[in-house]
């Protein structure tokens, strides 16, 4: 996280420490599936991820908020946001996702962004 | 020197009908138990606790379970107790609850509270007896408890159980 500037002609390096002071994380994920045409909507999409954090970490371990900001069925790629509490067990049931309806799957996590990074593209 | 530490949760089991807790077994509390881990904090809260996960005594006469869980992960355990709402033993379905009374490091601890906590139950069913003959049953058995932690201090005797039968 250095950001240059240009003084005097002489480049200096700054180096500037962020804390993550909104308490999010942005991840961009994809769901890929084995066999390629298969179909699903946001919603479902959602439904899939709660249902993946309630196996690894059953009722009380999978209570906490995360979004799905953005779904784009043509690709099957998704921004969810989450706090930084979540992002850990997020990540690794999504790591552990197998299968949706009887279909093998996977999410391949492609970003992880702060909040200042993120500029609402998907 | 290094060990693995532990934690000791002393619960009581609670049945409607006393009577129940004469079917109740250490492989019934320990299954019981696993399957509320196993709800509240799925697979990762199975494993952690399965590690090292016991039942180390359980008394079938006053209900009084002692788990043993790592020092790391006893939170688990813990937290899942309060979803038990029944045991399964010999076919029989016993609608119960799980009444976490300490939580100790060694059996020991638990072990002296679980005397102090008799003698309390004791002290607060005195008045309530409503003839002679039960009120003096009653005192003598709270004498013949405080005479038991007295010799337990002296004597450091780490297997003397005889805390609950006082309780019967």
């Amino acid at each position: 996280m250095s950001d240059p500037g240009a003084v005097g002609g002489s480049v200096t390096y700054q180096r500037l420490v962020h804390k993550n002071s909104s308490g999010f994380h942005y991840m961009k994920v994809s769901l890929v599936f084995e066999k390629e045409g298969k179909r699903i909507d946001g919603a479902f999409f959602k439904q899939l991820i709660i249902s993946a954090l309630r196996n690894v970490y059953g009722e009380i371990g999978a209570a906490f908020p995360f979004d799905v900001l953005k779904f784009e069925e043509k690709s099957l790629t998704a921004v969810l946001r989450v706090y930084n509490s979540g992002l850990v067990k997020l990540w690794s049931a999504l790591t552990l996702l197998g299968s949706y309806q009887n279909e093998t799957c996977a999410v391949r996590v492609v970003q992880v962004l702060l909040p200042y990074q993120y500029t609402g593209g998907p | 020197m290094v060990r693995f530490k532990s934690r000791y949760l002393l619960c009581e089991v609670c049945v409607s009908n006393p009577s129940d807790l004469r079917l109740l077994d250490e492989r019934a509390v320990f299954f019981a138990v696993k399957a509320a881990v196993s709800r509240a904090h799925g697979d990762y809260g199975t494993a952690l606790i399965g590690m090292c996960f016991s039942v180390k005594y359980l008394n079938a006469h006053t209900g009084v379970v002692f788990l043993r869980c790592r020092k790391s992960h006893y939170r688990m355990l813990w937290s899942a107790l309060p979803f038990i709402s029944s045991l399964e033993s010999r076919g029989q379905r016993v609608p119960c609850f799980f009444n976490c009374l300490h939580v100790g490091g060694t059996i020991r601890t638990c072990q002296k509270f679980l005397i102090r906590y008799n003698t309390q139950q004791l002290h607060r069913l005195l008045p309530r007896c409503r003839s002679d003959k039960e009120r003096s049953e009653v005192r003598k058995a709270v004498l013949s408890c405080s005479l038991k932690v007295f010799r337990n201090d002296e004597e450091e005797d780490d297997e003397d159980w005889g805390g609950e039968e006082v309780a019967e």
